[in-house]
């Protein structure tokens, strides 16, 4: 069954024929993520562009092999993960997406008792659109992620930005699916508490 | 660890509950807890909406592409003898 939505139907069918504009829209959506995410891999920025740039080139030659088993943006991150750990591999550098045990913001948040010291308040006025400290809470969410250690931010852009499935995730990032569901815990609680320190 | 669950317990578990992924036991105490549980219960809640935010913040309009960086893709696109990244089974 197809897993690509008909958005990515027609746009992976503008791809196969070659539509400059299509190309245009694909990399206007998903370069700067997957600039972010090989930085991620690779600790430098040069080197995930230029894994990006390699990434693209696999993807417009490989794009008629797509069937649409997983979405267009899974096949997209899987193929610029696997350049980028290449390239990691190739500068002699190990990719080990293992929880380092950084970021659990809520080690402190609870009593003997397992009660909140600090009772959490809602929050008002939560849109995207929301100005606060001079820009709205989708650039903060970004600039967030961006903070995160690197595993939890390879996790946070494939399965909480990108929306991949979890053994997609997995199987990119070659971590079970117990140290994925950790990454992702971590790291949303760490946005959590950024998005506290902002609206509270 | 008692019948019910504390504070914590809910906290830990606040992912599994809002990905879908815990089972009916589970779901059944968080729910008993929140009915008493103001805390928790916007604890909840702002996951959600953090959930929510993060998905959203993947539909950031993009700066401009700069044509160059196109046509230096689909120059390499274009040279035959580049050989292709190894791809996934897609």
């Amino acid at each position: 069954m197809s897993r690509a939505t008909e958005d990515e139907g027609q746009l992976v069918a503008a791809l196969v024929a070659g539509d400059r504009a299509a190309f245009a829209r694909a990399y206007q959506r998903y370069n700067a993520p997957m600039v972010r995410l090989a930085s991620a891999i690779l600790r430098n920025r040069a080197s995930a562009e230029e894994v990006a740039q390699d990434a693209w080139v696999s993807i417009l030659k490989n794009i008629g092999t797509f069937q649409g088993r997983s979405t267009f943006a899974a096949w997209v991150f899987t193929i610029l993960t696997n350049a980028a750990r290449s390239r990691a591999r190739r500068d002699g550098r190990q990719v080990l997406f293992e929880d380092s045990g950084e970021g659990n913001s809520l080690a402190d948040a609870f009593d003997g008792t397992g009660h909140w010291k600090d009772v959490p308040a809602l929050w008002e006025e939560v849109t995207p659109e929301r100005e606060v400290e001079g820009r709205n809470l989708l650039s903060h969410v970004t600039a967030a992620i961006d903070r995160l250690p690197e595993a939890q931010r390879a996790v946070m852009i494939l399965r909480g930005q990108q929306g991949m499935e979890a053994a997609e995730v997995c199987a990119a990032l070659g971590i079970s699916e117990g140290n994925m569901r950790v990454l992702l815990h971590r790291a949303r609680l760490a946005l959590r508490g950024e998005l506290d320190r902002l609206l509270s | 660890m008692g019948i019910g669950f504390t504070c914590k317990d809910v906290a830990e578990r606040a992912n599994a509950l809002i990905d879908g992924e815990l089972g009916f036991a589970d779901r059944l105490k968080i729910r008993l807890h929140l009915a008493i549980c103001k805390g928790c219960d916007h604890f909840i809640h702002q996951m959600r909406q953090t959930k929510a935010l993060i998905r959203a913040s993947a539909a950031m309009p993009a700066e401009e592409v700069p044509p160059a960086a196109l046509d230096a893709i689909l120059a390499r696109v274009a040279r035959p003898e580049e050989e292709p990244e190894p791809k996934p089974d897609g």
